[in-house]
């Protein structure tokens, strides 16, 4: 009795928490579950709200409803923004739209500090509400309990236009299929800026109410996103009930769980979230969207044409180049190579260490490159083992293991263990499914490297371990140019290795996997293991770029293997377009260069740079950098033995884009919606329309 | 009712059909064949406005929807049965039902029938047993008789049926061969696209051949029934056409 | 000269009782066949009647929640797909699955890998890779797309596509060979190839033909099998089997029976509609 008496509060606390969570949450998911979009920039959205709030707050009633319809119009009508931002990228697919609205929240933040200012605002609530009452004997806000009630009355309204109205019928037709919805005559368009836009009001009014809970300052829209991809992960997207009650548990974890177990919390929630994940053997994930109705050329793809233009130089040359096909792949790292050796003779000291941290960098997003380019796994989680090797570098520092290729080594071992331990985890899951379990690894591993003091430093990182050595009784590299020449060196040999293992057959078995992946098991191939493999490897590969990152910069802290990170990587993945390790490399030498070098002249305004990076990329690069040579994707990134691709007509299309032939409808990779659960059933081994009878599928 | 006049329409810059002419009257099935990669489904895609055309005109009673998205075209009485059916998964068969009625407009008394949900599930009574269960929990037969009500409740002029017979049991294909005529009968327009000569002969007033996006024969039904010679000559150009076209 | 008693030859494959549920639903039910090397046994039915997940049983796709299989005597009831197909099963699917961004020919040749002599390191091998190779173009010019074998497989139509996963299945170097729907949206010309295909292929291979084209099915197979909500209903060799009135009427509606049988099993009282000629699975091993 005691023990329930003690923590009723923290109790009430995650019941009021949770069902702010759900509020937020709820939106995430109809955009994610019936728009198709997966949206970073939801934290955002709530921010808005938040901060619209708190600036109309003035501790009357008035002040509230005013607040309440500002802030929840304004998160509206930025949600039908982000409806008519995303619409273009309908058909390609979840990742280009996660990475638009991350680069739209890093914008966003931005704009909204440029606004309100860097510090966290106040919040003042109707003076009514701003007293507490008496709960069996506690004393409780009583504005918590007011809001407890309003967060159910939206939650049920909620559900029930979802559920039993015919406009929650079209919603969920479109999530399922646009372009049929459409021929039964409603408008898809609208539909999908009507589900963004209340999402936007959804995350809008939470922000509102949610305010003097989770207050308005930098850090919300981060803090927002993250807990309600947490909740959207554990509750799956099927049921709404789903999604209350697991708001509910992860409001409890962060109020009772911060009571009871302060030590344990912060692994509680992203453990949960990967257990949940690894165990549920399908997350339901919706259909790509068809597009809705035909697609005229709207202005991004007017400027998309404009932009090939421009490289159509580099094209036309790439064309010429004389000698053989095989002349023709190898051209692109060879040019790179020579740049880069160049650069110490181009650059000043600072710019070539930032040239150094480009290449560790690189390193990483080539890993996501093998990850999410060959083995289709799309990964947030590469900071990871990145983390695993940057720490086990500096530790051996510590310990006076100086010796570069000793460090290397070890970090990738390291790394590499960490990887086979996480891999089948990762492996089971595939397309964005993945992206959130990688989320996960990469939130705990974020979690862990701030709670392991002794050996992280924690928040405060790591610094003054004695440098690294080249060789065994070399000199320590203390030099600019001397870490940068090391670097180069570790990045050439490693880039080298991952080229030859992705253009020998090996690459073949895994874009078969990739590509086909029940025939790959039909025919006999050990699908589990090749992916496995894969990710082992990738792990390595980000282990040696951790290491290198340790080796360059000589410091080593949190943010440096953080969610920003990742999500970096990932785009200087989809920059260099997605099997182009040439591509990968360079998108990470934009990106440090844009981060650290273009921002060094604006200060402060780093994300925002970074933010319109996101965004141009995205609209501007389809088939990424590779896309500009005009040759097929992944020309640059080695595809072994692809058929020489001279003159004659090309095939129709980017052969990544074309699994549609003309003449079959599309194969619906909804596979969870579509059929009753199948104990293996993925994702890939979609079941054919055909047999959607109920049984066979 | 339906027309289309050099109807050229394709994928990513590739053209699949080619200035293909074709007029379906009000109250006849005009039946369209031809081999895989003919360009049928993006025929019908393009008629529906899932596929935009890139030259060509398409007119319904008159008047013309070129380009239009597809849900005005549907509201304009285009009704499409796709291939590979493409219920909704989640939606239970009464939703489906609520979702796709849509009564012409008041004043609008050129569609050949007023559809209800009631008048649906007179004329499929089997979808009537299975109100609450979801799409996805159909069999294959009853999601094709599922995709029919869909179309129907728009009240079309132009039913559009893509391969509506695929995966059936004969004695299923023999029923939808059945309602196609029924249908027909009651003054739609009915554009019925598949790869088998014989589905198509079974009901058609007219048939079109179609090889590697052009037309290559055209018959009456009739003509087709007395003599499937002329067609099945046809059909195997049609299959050599496109391996050559291909290779 | 097929499923013919246990012990006129050992069979190749053997299923025992297998039953799987999917939740209230009994999509195979006690289903028990014996095939004997060299068999062509078709499974037709209604839809939903339970072929496919059947197949999906004998690949290993899915697994049964009651029951047995066996091939070659040894049982595999827990081996996994890649397992099965190693040990020679081979299938082809109801949805062509090719890797669109590889060409045609390397698609065989992955088709191929796992099969054949098996050596360690073979991956690395230039000359293993080109026999390799030449074992892909002649299963391509089986199926008719040796003309095409260096486009990306992306680039062909749906029957190609189909003969493409045709010719993938057929690398699998089978002793099993499982057929769902080979002939479904194919032209008449592309149905004679299969034809010829199927006849074709080296004696000793059994191949079970899911299949809808009654035409197909009468040419093919030797013997048949009729499922209903997940039973055998009949089974015998296939002239028999199609002419018992009892599944002329199902299967043909041309009695005034069973329309509404043949939309399915799914509202429990399917069974009803095919007469039952074989109620216990015993009979239907036939």
């Amino acid at each position: 009795m005691d023990l329930l008496d003690a923590h009723l509060v923290p109790a009430v606390d995650g019941v009021a928490f949770g069902l702010l969570l759900f509020v937020v949450a709820a939106g995430l998911s109809l955009a994610f579950g019936t728009a198709g979009v997966l949206n970073l920039s939801h934290g955002t959205l709530y921010a808005i709200g938040a901060y619209t709030g708190a600036e109309l707050s003035d501790g009357t009633w008035g002040g509230l409803a005013l607040g309440l319809a500002a802030g929840t119009a304004a998160a509206c009508l930025a949600g039908a923004g982000l409806s008519a931002a995303t619409a273009p990228l309908a058909r390609r697919g979840h990742l280009a739209q996660a990475l638009l609205t991350f680069g739209l929240a890093l914008i966003g933040g931005d704009l909204l500090i440029q606004l309100f200012g860097a510090d966290e605002l106040p919040v003042r609530v109707p003076e009514m509400l701003d007293s507490s009452v008496s709960l069996l004997g506690h004393r409780y806000p009583a504005y918590r309990l007011c809001f407890i009630v309003m967060a159910v009355v939206l939650a049920a309204f909620g559900t029930w236009v979802l559920t039993r109205t015919r406009m929650g019928a079209a919603v969920r037709a479109a999530a399922d299929d646009p372009e049929m919805l459409a021929a039964t005559g409603h408008n898809p368009r609208a539909v999908h800026t009507g589900v963004l836009a209340a999402a936007g009001a959804l995350a809008g009014a939470a922000g509102v109410l949610g305010a003097p809970i989770i207050g308005p300052g930098p850090g919300t829209s981060e803090n927002v996103l993250m807990l309600s991809l947490v909740v959207v992960v554990l509750g799956g997207l099927r049921s709404l009930w789903a999604t209350f009650f697991a708001a509910i548990a992860v409001g409890e974890v962060q109020t009772l769980g911060v009571a009871v177990a302060p030590a344990l919390a912060p692994y509680l929630l992203f453990a949960a979230m990967a257990a949940v994940l690894v165990l549920r053997s399908r997350f339901v994930e919706p259909a790509t969207a068809h597009g809705s109705g035909p697609s005229s050329p709207g202005p991004v793809a007017r400027l998309r044409e404009r932009v090939s233009g421009w490289a159509a130089p580099l094209s036309a040359w790439s064309g010429r180049l004389p000698g053989s096909p095989a002349w023709r792949r190898a051209a692109p790292p060879l040019v790179l190579l020579a740049v880069l050796v160049a650069l110490p003779a181009l650059l000043d000291a600072y710019s070539i260490s930032l040239a150094g941290s480009a290449l560790a960098l690189g390193l990483l997003a080539v890993s996501v490159t093998v990850l999410t380019g060959y083995a289709g796994l799309p990964t947030l989680g590469q900071t990871a083992p990145f983390a695993v090797g940057a720490y086990a570098t500096a530790n051996l520092a510590e310990a006076e293991w100086t010796v570069g290729p000793v460090q290397l080594v070890l970090s990738a071992l390291a790394a590499a263990v960490f990887a086979a331990v996480v891999g089948p985890a990762v492996i089971r899951a595939r397309g964005t499914t993945v992206l959130m379990i990688t989320l996960a690894v990469g939130e705990l591993t974020g979690a862990v490297v701030n709670q392991l003091k002794s050996v992280t430093g924690g928040a405060d990182g790591l610094v003054g371990f004695p440098a690294t050595r080249a060789w065994w009784g070399g000199p320590e590299l203390a030099e600019e140019s001397e870490l940068y020449a090391y670097a180069l060196v570790v990045a050439v040999v490693a880039v080298a290795l991952t080229l030859l293992v992705l253009r020998s057959p090996a690459g073949k078995l895994l874009t078969g996997t990739r590509g086909a992946e029940a025939r790959m098991r039909a025919s006999g191939h050990p699908v589990g293991r090749y992916l496995l493999v894969a990710h082992i490897g990738a792990g390595a590969l980000a282990g040696v770029g951790g290491s290198l990152m340790v080796t360059v910069q000589q410091y080593l802290a949190p943010a440096d293997v953080g969610f920003e990170i990742a999500a970096f990587a990932l785009l200087a993945v989809v920059i260099g377009g997605t099997t182009s390790v040439v591509g990968a490399l360079l998108g990470a030498g934009l990106i440090v260069a844009t981060r650290d070098w273009v921002a060094g002249s604006w200060p402060g305004h780093g994300p925002l740079l970074l933010g319109v990076l996101f965004v141009a990329a995205v609209y501007l690069l389809p088939r990424g950098l590779a896309g500009l040579r005009g040759d097929r994707p992944g020309g640059g990134g080695g595809r072994p033995s692809a058929p020489p691709v001279s003159e004659g007509p090309p095939p129709p299309g980017p052969p990544s884009r074309d699994d549609q032939p003309p003449s079959r409808p599309p194969v619906r990779d909804d596979g969870p919606a579509s059929g009753p659960p199948v104990r293996e059933g993925r994702p890939l081994s979609a079941p054919a329309p055909n047999s959607a009878g109920k049984v066979s599928s | 009712m339906l027309e289309l006049t050099g109807l050229t329409a394709g994928y990513h810059g590739g053209t699949v059909l080619h200035g293909l002419d074709l007029t379906v009257d009000a109250g006849s099935v005009h039946a369209v064949v031809g081999h895989n990669g003919a360009g049928k489904t993006t025929l019908v895609h393009t008629v529906a406005g899932l596929t935009r055309p890139s030259a060509g005109t398409v007119r319904i009673d008159g008047r013309e929807v070129t380009g239009q998205p597809a849900h005005r075209l549907a509201r304009a009485g285009i009704g499409l049965v796709p291939q590979g059916r493409r219920v909704f998964a989640g939606l239970t068969v009464e939703e489906h039902l609520r979702l796709s009625h849509r009564p012409p407009r008041r004043g609008d008394t050129t569609r050949p029938g007023v559809w209800t949900p009631a008048r649906v599930l007179e004329l499929l009574p089997r979808l009537g047993e299975r109100r609450t269960n979801r799409g996805a929990d159909l069999s294959g037969g009853e999601q094709q008789m599922l995709a029919l009500a869909r179309a129907l409740l728009g009240s079309p002029r132009v039913l559009l049926l893509d391969e509506p017979t695929e995966g059936l049991a004969p004695v299923l294909v023999r029923q939808v061969h059945e309602l196609v005529v029924t249908l027909a009968a009651e003054g739609l327009a009915v554009l019925l696209v598949s790869p088998s000569p014989a589905q198509a002969v079974a009901c058609a007033r007219t048939l079109t051949v179609l090889t590697s996006g052009r037309m290559t024969l055209r018959m009456s039904g009739e003509d087709a029934r007395a003599d499937p010679t002329a067609l099945r000559a046809a059909l195997e150009l049609t299959a050599a056409g496109t391996a050559t076209d291909n290779g | 000269m097929t499923s013919a008693p246990p012990a006129a030859a050992p069979p190749v494959l053997a299923l025992d009782g297998l039953t799987r549920r999917y939740g209230t639903l009994t999509a195979v039910d006690g289903v028990s066949l014996r095939l004997v090397p060299g068999a062509r046994h078709a499974v037709i039915g209604p839809n939903g009647a339970g072929k496919t997940t059947l197949l999906n049983l004998i690949a290993g796709t899915d697994r049964p929640d009651r029951g047995a299989i066996a091939l070659d005597g040894a049982d595999i009831t827990r081996r996994g797909t890649a397992a099965r197909s190693r040990l020679g099963i081979a299938r082809s699917f109801q949805q062509p699955s090719v890797v669109t961004e590889l060409s045609v020919l390397d698609n065989v040749v992955l088709a191929g890998w796992t099969h054949g002599p098996r050596q360690r390191g073979a991956w690395r091998r230039p000359s293993l890779h080109r026999s390799r190779q030449e074992t892909a173009v002649r299963h391509l010019e089986a199926v008719g797309l040796a003309d095409l074998a260096h486009r990306p497989a992306g680039a062909l139509s749906h029957g190609q596509r189909r003969m493409l996963d045709l010719a993938a299945a057929l690398a699998g170097d089978p002793r099993l060979l499982l057929l769902d729907e080979p002939a479904a949206g194919l032209t008449d010309a592309d149905i004679d190839r299969l034809l010829g295909i199927v006849g074709g292929l080296p004696p000793a291979v059994a191949v079970i033909l899911v299949e809808h084209h009654v035409e197909v099915v009468a040419h093919l197979a030797t013997d048949t099998t009729v499922l209903a909500s997940g039973q055998v209903v009949a089974t015998g060799p296939t002239r028999e089997v199609l002419a018992r009135p009892e599944v002329r009427a199902a299967y043909h509606g041309s009695a005034s029976a069973a329309v509404p049988g043949a939309s399915g099993p799914s509202d429990g009282s399917g069974a009803g509609h095919v007469p039952t000629v074989c109620p216990s699975p015993t009979d239907a091993r036939g």
